[in-house]
């Protein structure tokens, strides 16, 4: 196995401040991501400094169209009170995809896509699903959110007290799920490079052999070459920014579930929208 | 000899879980895009906004093939390591 020989990507150097477990970091990651936020702050200030009420320009237009987007989307399925959610999902989503896009640089050790690594997505998700909860818990009451776990309300009690595991899977899972998506599809994008690369000196081998496996070699490499190329544009400008949209789409569509039976009319004693919408609402 | 053979059940499962994937994610390719031209042909003026759910959906139904992928590989490496 020529590809388990050498370091395959997945494989991170790690640097330990202590003995304990919880003290040793993914130090590359560490350097990718933190290059990522440098650029993402970066980019956040030029368009803050050179915002204008007049002719805006074409940055400042892009985002303002993406913001307002977002805006849209959160009051769609949030509604009133969910103003913090817009600068939550539009910082993750625009992170995210600078994250990706950086991939399109020929990075080398130790600087990766920072979304390769399940430590980076997870820490994403885990911060997106305590706030829902952190939401869910404030718009809801503690009655309310306890209520949540016996979906769906229309059904009769016993039925819905069987529905009680699987809500409470569903809960678990969400982090797991958003986190696994993202880290999949940018880690299978570099393991793809990673597989095609070790193929195009696979077949740089074979020319050097003679006979019809030195053909074989001339006539694939090239072909394997503009494959290579066609699959990192459509992975980092497709799969790279179809995820950071995802992940955005979903941070929102978790808040909006994490209020329902708000609207249950048999509810509205136990929970206070106009005190949550006083508190959270900007 | 032993990691040999786990080596082996390990590269036969990885390539059954990537085709099983692959499977799955060719149907929901096919079927966002069924979707989408039965709309469209309903009410091209719709076709725009069809074609951004689209994308989103196959983006979503392609995610599960990538975590496939990428887990896939990541058991061979862990396996063919762990076992000596």
């Amino acid at each position: 196995m020529i590809f388990l020989a050498e370091a395959p990507p997945g494989t991170h150097p790690t640097i330990s401040i202590c003995q304990a477990w919880y003290c040793t970091f993914n130090y590359d990651s560490l350097i990718s991501s933190a290059i990522a936020i440098v650029v993402t702050v970066a980019v956040g200030y030029l368009i803050a400094y050179r915002l204008s009420h007049g002719v805006p320009g074409k940055l400042q237009m892009l985002f303002e169209f993406l913001i307002g987007y977002v805006r849209d989307l959160v009051q769609q399925s949030v509604g009133e009170g969910g103003g913090f959610i817009v600068p939550l999902a539009m910082t993750l989503g625009f992170y995210i995809l600078v994250a990706n896009w950086l991939d399109f640089f020929p990075l080398q050790q130790p600087v990766h896509p920072a979304n390769a690594d399940l430590n980076q997505t997870l820490a994403m998700a885990l911060i997106v699903i305590i706030v829902v909860q952190a939401y869910s818990l404030r718009v809801l009451g503690l009655w309310g959110y306890l209520r949540r776990f016996t979906k769906p309300f229309e059904m009769a009690l016993p039925v819905r007290i069987l529905f009680i595991p699987l809500n409470i899977l569903e809960e678990v899972v969400k982090p797991v799920t958003l986190s696994l998506r993202l880290f999949g599809n940018i880690f299978a994008g570099a393991l793809m490079v990673y597989l095609i690369g070790s193929l195009i000196t696979f077949l740089a081998g074979l020319v050097t052999e003679g006979g019809i496996a030195s053909v074989l070699g001339g006539v694939l490499t090239p072909i394997t070459e503009g494959l290579l190329i066609l699959w990192k544009a459509f992975d980092i400008f497709f799969v790279g920014t179809i995820q950071a949209f995802i992940f955005t789409l979903l941070t929102i569509i978790y808040f909006g579930m994490a209020r329902e039976g708000l609207e249950e009319e048999d509810h509205s004693a136990h929970s206070r929208p106009a005190e949550a919408t006083a508190e959270t609402g900007g | 000899m032993n990691h040999a053979i786990v080596l082996a059940g390990a590269l036969i499962a990885a390539g059954l879980a990537l085709g099983g994937g692959a499977i799955g994610a060719a149907v929901g390719d096919g079927l966002a895009g069924n979707a989408t031209i039965q709309g469209t042909a309903r009410q091209p003026e719709a076709q725009a906004r069809l074609q951004v759910i689209m994308f989103l959906i196959i983006g979503l139904v392609e995610a599960m093939y990538f975590i496939n992928l990428a887990l896939g590989f990541y058991f061979i490496t862990a396996v063919a390591s762990s076992v000596k």
